[in-house]
């Protein structure tokens, strides 16, 4: 039995419609400007590949009633998206490979501070 | 008893030297360009007020004897870090406040695909691709201390010859500051660890190399990339 050095957190989990079984969550990847028109607003190349960013697995907020507003931002921004959960893994994967990787679908919001964001991309 | 839908994840630990008890990471947190001479090497303002990327938890390699060479690069760096390991949490911390939260120091090495990471400052992307891949944060054994490290020399060799040396005490924000900065970002949560910046000197290395790092009077780790 492992011995901890305190006590650890709880792996972060969202339900499952229709099951009491819950989706245990390893991690969070987020993919960047994947529709043309907000592209077009970020200021990005349609005809890009797609580029990812990670969240905390633990930044999950399931089935939300209230969300906090956070720290540090004057400009918090919404982004509505598809999310896709995975029951299995693998790496090179081709597209008929990949989506058999898939468990189900949620919805999600990707809470942005915009101001944050491009104080990050002025810095780097 | 909770039920889950498919098995869930392993939860990252780290040995912690001289106890059985291991230490569950929760969040990974790195800061970027807090030596003076690696911020100038990365064409950095020193001035600047840190900035902060993360890992995910499970990148660490507790111990590591070898660690496998990522996918998706050709330009892969060792960068050796003094890393700060959280027994407690909170906000808006000061840095006297921050400083109590410390369960004890690491030492870690943040490996960077740099070809990602030059795409990605080109494009104004984010640095997950860069930074943030499996088995990117090689980490020694927490020894347990309180209070600011130990202001010894951190430095590192590959293949027996040294690459990186500075000194703890040339970071330009010291620990109690570095926590404290993340603090007014995110809640801070006992688990984190937190990789305190590189000093200069990072460089590529390939498949076979042997990457040995050190900080005085916190530990040491060696692998060989494979």
């Amino acid at each position: 039995m492992t011995s901890y050095a305190f006590p650890p957190h709880a792996v972060p989990v969202v339900p499952v419609e229709g099951s009491p079984e819950v989706f245990p969550v390893r991690r969070i990847l987020c993919v960047g400007r994947n529709y043309a028109a907000h592209a077009r607003e970020m200021g990005g190349d349609t005809r890009d590949p797609p580029f990812f960013f990670a969240k905390p697995a633990d930044a999950a907020v399931p089935l939300p009633t209230t969300v906090p507003y956070p720290s540090a931002t004057a400009d918090l921004h919404h982004e509505i998206e598809l999310v896709a959960a995975l029951k299995a893994g693998g790496e090179n994967l081709t597209p008929e490979q990949a989506i058999a990787l898939v468990f189900g679908y949620a919805v999600g919001v990707e809470s942005t501070p915009l101001g944050l964001s491009r104080v990050e991309r002025q810095a780097t | 008893m909770t039920s889950f839908a498919v098995p869930p994840p392993p939860l990252p630990t780290v040995p912690v030297e001289g106890s059985s008890a291991v230490f569950p990471v929760r969040r990974i947190l790195c800061v970027g360009r807090n030596y003076a001479a690696h911020a100038r090497e990365m064409g950095a303002d020193t001035r600047d007020p840190p900035f902060f990327f993360a890992k995910p938890a499970d990148a660490v390699v507790p111990l590591p004897t070898t660690v496998p060479y990522p996918s998706a690069t050709s330009d892969l760096h060792y960068e050796i870090e003094l890393v700060a390991a959280l027994q407690g949490g909170g906000e808006n911390l000061t840095p006297e406040q921050a400083i109590e939260l410390v369960f004890g120091y690491a030492v870690g090495v943040d490996l960077t695909r740099r070809d990602l990471q030059n795409a990605a400052k080109a494009k104004g992307h984010p640095w997950e691709a860069a930074k943030a891949f499996d088995a990117s944060a090689p980490v020694s054994a927490i020894r347990p201390m309180s209070g600011l490290p130990p202001e010894g020399a951190i430095f590192l060799t590959a293949n027996g010859v040294e690459k990186q040396r500075g000194q703890i005490a040339d970071m330009i924000w010291n620990v109690a500051e570095v926590i404290a900065q993340a603090s007014h970002l995110w809640k801070l949560e006992p688990g984190d660890l937190i990789f305190t910046g590189t000093p200069e000197g990072v460089g590529p290395i390939v498949r076979g190399d042997q990457i040995a790092g050190e900080v005085e009077g916190v530990g040491r780790l060696a692998f060989t990339l494979v």
